[in-house]
C-alpha cells in the first residue's frame, strides 16, 4: 500500500551488470518534502540507484515506488512528476540554451509563453541572462551544468535527482544552486534526492543523508546523528571512518624511490 | 639519444590497429603474407581467368593495349585519391589537438610527431595498396607479358609513390587540424569536409566504371601531365613497355611515346624531386603546422537572433509542443556543417541521377516510364539512405539520458527527427524527378507520378535508416564502427528491397504460374508503371515501418 508521507520507497533493490554487483539489497526510504544526500565513493552504485529510481534502468530484483508510482510499471508516469540531473551534461551544442530548454519542455509536452517566461526566469536567476542565446557549444561546463539544472527544475517536478550537481560550479554558483535547492523545498515542497562526493555541500543542504558502498546503504540519518554516532567532528571525518579513506603520507611518495 | 618517432610510431600503430588488440603483429604479419600471396599469384591468375572468359564478348586485350598509358593514368589517379583522401577524410574525423598537447608537453620534436605519425600508417596503408593494386595492375602486366624484373621494378615505383602520397596525407591532414583547432566548430567544420573528400574519393571509381572511355579520353590530355599520379603512371607505362614479352614494334611505341610526354628518366627525376620537396617542406615547415591555436574564426560565439520563416511557419501550423519539438529538430540538423555536408552530397547525387538513368539505358532521350522508374526509385532511396542513415541523432549518450528521462521523451523526439527529415526530402525528390522530366520529355502528370513515387521512396529510406539507428544508436562518430554497421545496414535494405525483392518476387511468381509479375498485375487491372512503382516502395516502407517501430521501442526501454 503506498505511503504518502513517502516520495521514495524501495525495498531489496538490486542491480547487476554482469558479474559486478552495482546495487545490493537497497532498502530505502525517502520523506516527502526532504531533502536526501546520497554519499558514496565511485563506483559505488550512486547513479545506478538514480538511474534506476528515476526509471531509466531496470532492476535486477526488487520493488520500489516514486512519488506513488512504480518504479517497474509506471516508469512514464514517474518522470512526468520527477526531473533528473544526469551526471555528466548531455547538452545539444548547436542549440542555444533558450533553445534547449524549449526543447527540454517540448519533450515534457509544454510550450507556449508561460514555458518561455519561465526559462527566461531560471536562466536570470542562475545568472546567465546576457549568453541565454549563444549556441551551447561556447559554455564553460559550470555554464552547461546551470543550464542542465534548469532543465531539471522546468516542468516543475514533485522530486528532483541531482547527480553530482555541483561537481562542475565555481564556489558562487554552488551557493546558488545550494539555496535554489532549499528554498524549493521549503516553498513549494519539492523533494531532493543528490548524490554528490562533496561532504561539505551535503552537510549544508540536506537534513536526511545516506552512505551507499559497494553497493550497499551503510548509515542513514541527519548529518548530526551520523556524526555522533561515528564520533567525528563533521561529515568528511564521517564519511571517511565509514567508507575507510585514511591517507598513510609515506606511502605516498614510494613510487620514487623506483 | 632516444628515438621519440620510433615511440610515437608505436603508439599510433597501436591504435590503428587497436581492433585486432593482443594479436595485432601476428595478424598484420598473416595479412602481408596473404597480400603477397594474392598480389604475386593470386589476383594475376584471377585477373587472367576474367579476361579469357570475357575474351569472347569484350576485346579486353585490344582495348587495354589502344588506351593504355591513359588508363593507367586513370588507375594512379584512382589509387592516389584513395590513398590521400580517405587518410585526410579519417583524420579529419577525429581531431587530435589533445594528442599533440601530450606530446608537445614531454618535450617532443615536433619533427618526430610528423615521422611517427607517417611510419605508423606506413603498414596499414601498404597493406591496402597490396590488395587493391594488384588486381588493377595485372590485366597490362598480363597484356604486355612484363617480365619479373619489369614488375619488381612496377612495385618499387608503386610503393614509392604510395609513402610520398602517405606523407604527404599525413603532413596535409595535421595543418588542417592545426588550422581547424580543437574547438566544436572546428570539429563540425572538419566532419563536413570529411564527407565531401569522401564523395571526391567515389568520383574516379563512378567515373572508371561508367565513362571509361571518356575518363581514359581525358586522362591523356596534356593538362594532367602537372599531378604526381601521372608521372607514376607514365613510369609504370615505361617500364612495362621496356619489359614486354610481346616484341612491340618500333612504331608502336613512338605512337606511346606521343602520349607519355617524358621519357623514363624525367619521370623518375619527377617522382623523386617531388618526394624531396614533400618531405623537405614538411620537415621545414613542422613548428609552424603544430603550433595550434583555436584562432579568433573557431572561437566565434554563435548568438541566434531571431528565427527564419520556416520556422516561424512551422510553429503557425504546428503550435503545439511538436512544433517546437520540430523547429529544435531542424535547427539542430542544420546547424551542423556535417549535416549540410551530406544534404549537399544528396543534392549532387540527384542531380547525377538522371545521368546515370540516361546511361544506364543508351543514349535515348524517349524513354518509357516504366524503365526509368526501377533505376530513379533505387538512387532516390539510395540518396535518402546516405544522407539521413547513419547520422547521428544524439550526440552522447548522456543526451539519451536526457531524452529517455521525459515521458514519452525518445517517441517524441523520434516523431520529430522524422517531420524534419521528411521536409528535407521535399527538394531532394523534386530536383531528380524534375530534370529526369524534362530530359526524356515525361508529360506533367507522369512528373507527379514521379515526384509522388520519388518522395515515397525517400521517405521510406529515411524510416528505414532511423529505425535502424534508433536500433543501435551511433553517437555523432563518423569513425566509430556503429556509424559505419547503421549506414552500411541500410545501404544493404535499401538495394534489396528495391531491385532484388522485387527482382525475386518476379522469378517466383514466373516459375510458379508460368507469368510475369507485371502481367499478373496487369490481369488484375494494375497499370504496368504503377505496378513497377509499388513493389519496391511498399516493400521498402513496410520494412522500415516494422524497423521504426520497433527501434523506437528499444530506444525507450530502460536500460538492462
Amino acid at each position: 500500500m503506498m505511503n504518502n508521507s513517502l516520495c521514495i520507497k524501495t525495498e531489496g533493490l538490486e542491480k547487476a551488470f554482469g558479474s559486478v554487483q552495482a546495487v545490493r539489497k537497497l532498502d530505502l526510504e525517502v520523506e516527502v518534502g526532504s531533502r536526501f544526500g546520497f554519499l558514496g565513493p565511485n563506483g559505488a552504485g550512486k547513479t545506478t540507484t538514480v538511474r534506476i529510481l528515476s526509471g531509466l534502468l531496470k532492476q535486477t530484483n526488487g520493488t520500489g515506488t516514486v512519488c506513488g508510482y512504480d518504479i517497474s510499471t509506471q516508469r512514464d508516469e514517474i518522470k512526468a512528476a520527477t526531473g533528473l540531473l544526469p551526471e555528466t551534461p548531455g547538452l545539444f551544442s548547436k542549440l542555444s540554451a533558450v533553445e534547449f530548454l524549449e526543447f527540454i519542455g517540448a519533450l515534457n509536452g509544454r510550450n507556449g509563453d508561460k514555458l518561455h517566461l519561465r526559462i527566461d526566469k531560471l536562466l536570470a536567476i542562475l545568472g546567465l541572462e546576457g549568453r541565454q542565446d549563444d549556441l551551447l557549444e561556447s559554455y564553460s561546463s559550470g555554464m552547461k551544468q546551470k543550464v542542465l539544472i534548469a532543465s531539471t527544475l522546468l516542468h516543475d517536478p514533485q522530486l528532483v535527482f541531482l547527480d553530482e550537481p555541483t561537481s562542475r560550479l565555481d564556489p558562487a554558483a554552488s551557493a546558488l544552486v545550494k539555496e535554489l535547492i532549499l528554498i524549493l523545498a521549503e516553498e513549494t515542497g519539492t523533494s531532493f534526492f543528490i548524490c554528490s562526493h562533496i561532504t561539505s555541500f551535503v552537510e549544508g543542504v540536506c537534513d536526511i543523508i545516506g552512505i551507499i558502498n559497494e553497493g550497499q546503504l551503510v548509515i542513514r540519518g541527519s548529518p548530526q546523528q551520523i556524526i555522533e554516532v561515528t564520533k567525528t567532528r563533521n561529515l568528511e571525518e564521517a564519511y571517511l571512518e565509514i567508507i575507510g579513506g585514511k591517507v598513510d603520507r609515506q606511502a605516498l611518495l614510494t613510487w620514487r624511490s623506483v | 639519444m632516444s628515438h621519440k618517432w620510433v615511440d610515437i610510431a608505436k603508439a599510433e600503430f597501436l591504435v590503428l590497429t587497436a581492433r585486432f588488440r593482443r594479436h595485432r603483429l601476428a595478424i598484420i604479419g598473416l595479412l602481408f603474407v596473404i597480400g603477397i600471396v594474392w598480389a604475386v599469384y593470386l589476383a594475376p591468375l584471377l585477373v587472367e581467368l576474367v579476361m579469357n572468359a570475357l575474351s569472347p564478348i569484350i576485346p579486353v586485350q585490344g582495348l587495354l593495349m589502344l588506351m593504355f598509358p591513359e588508363l593507367m593514368r586513370a588507375v594512379m589517379m584512382l589509387m592516389w585519391t584513395f590513398i590521400l583522401f580517405s587518410s585526410l577524410s579519417q583524420a579529419l574525423q577525429e581531431i587530435k589537438i589533445g594528442q599533440w598537447e601530450i606530446f608537445l608537453a614531454n618535450n617532443v620534436r615536433t619533427r618526430d610527431i610528423l615521422i611517427g605519425t607517417f611510419l605508423a600508417r606506413v603498414p596499414i596503408c601498404g597493406l591496402s595498396t597490396l590488395f587493391f593494386a594488384p588486381p588493377l595492375l595485372a590485366p597490362f602486366l598480363l597484356t604486355y607479358k612484363v617480365s619479373l624484373i619489369g614488375q619488381l621494378m612496377i612495385y618499387g615505383v608503386l610503393v614509392l609513390t604510395m609513402l610520398i602520397t602517405v606523407w604527404l596525407s599525413n603532413f596535409l591532414s595535421a595543418a588542417v587540424q592545426a588550422k581547424l583547432g580543437s574547438s566544436p566548430r572546428g570539429n563540425s567544420i572538419a566532419k563536413a569536409i570529411a564527407i565531401l573528400l569522401s564523395f571526391i574519393l567515389i568520383l574516379p571509381v563512378i567515373g572508371l566504371q561508367l565513362f571509361a572511355q571518356q575518363f581514359a579520353a581525358v586522362m591523356g590530355l596534356n593538362l594532367f601531365v602537372v599531378f604526381p599520379f601521372t608521372w607514376s603512371a607514365d613510369l609504370i607505362s615505361w617500364l612495362a613497355i621496356v619489359f614486354n614479352g610481346i616484341n612491340l614494334t618500333a612504331h608502336q611505341i613512338g605512337v606511346f611515346q606521343s602520349i607519355l610526354q617524358f621519357d623514363i628518366l624525367t619521370n623518375t627525376l619527377f617522382i623523386v624531386v617531388f618526394g624531396c620537396i614533400c618531405v623537405g617542406i614538411a620537415l621545414a615547415t613542422t613548428d609552424r603546422v603544430f603550433t595550434y591555436s583555436l584562432g579568433p574564426r573557431m572561437e566565434t560565439i554563435t548568438t541566434i537572433t531571431h528565427e527564419n520563416f520556416l520556422y516561424r511557419f512551422i510553429r503557425r501550423i504546428t503550435p503545439n509542443a511538436f512544433g517546437a519539438l520540430v523547429v529544435t529538430s531542424f535547427k539542430d540538423f542544420f546547424r551542423k556543417p556535417q549535416n549540410l555536408a551530406r544534404v549537399a552530397l544528396g543534392l549532387m547525387l540527384s542531380l547525377l541521377l538522371p545521368v546515370i538513368v540516361i546511361l544506364a539505358y543508351g543514349q535515348r532521350y524517349t524513354l518509357e516510364l516504366s524503365s526509368v522508374i526501377p533505376i530513379t526509385g533505387f538512387g532516390l532511396a539510395f540518396t535518402g539512405v546516405l544522407v539521413f542513415s547513419g547520422v547521428a541523432f544524439l550526440e552522447s549518450r548522456d543526451q539519451l539520458w536526457i531524452i529517455q528521462s521525459a515521458p514519452y521523451g525518445t517517441s517524441r523526439f523520434v516523431k520529430a527527427r522524422l517531420a524534419t527529415a521528411f521536409l528535407i526530402a521535399v527538394p531532394l525528390s523534386i530536383i531528380p524527378t524534375a530534370s529526369l522530366t524534362v530530359i526524356t520529355n515525361l508529360s506533367l502528370i507522369h512528373f507527379f507520378g514521379l515526384l509522388a513515387y520519388g518522395y515515397l521512396l525517400i521517405c521510406s529510406a529515411v524510416i528505414l535508416g532511423t529505425g535502424i539507428t534508433a536500433l543501435g544508436p551511433n553517437y555523432e562518430d563518423m569513425k566509430s564502427p556503429g556509424y559505419t554497421r547503421n549506414l552500411m545496414i541500410s545501404m544493404m535494405l535499401c538495394l534489396v528491397s528495391t531491385m532484388m525483392v522485387p527482382l525475386l518476387l518476379g522469378m517466383v511468381t514466373r516459375r510458379i504460374l508460368g507469368v510475369s509479375l507485371t502481367n499478373l498485375m496487369l490481369a488484375i487491372g494494375i497499370p504496368e508503371e504503377i505496378s513497377t512503382a509499388i513493389m519496391p516502395a511498399s516493400i521498402l516502407l513496410v520494412l522500415g515501418v516494422v524497423l521504426l517501430l520497433v527501434g523506437t521501442w528499444k530506444l525507450g526501454r530502460p536500460h538492462t
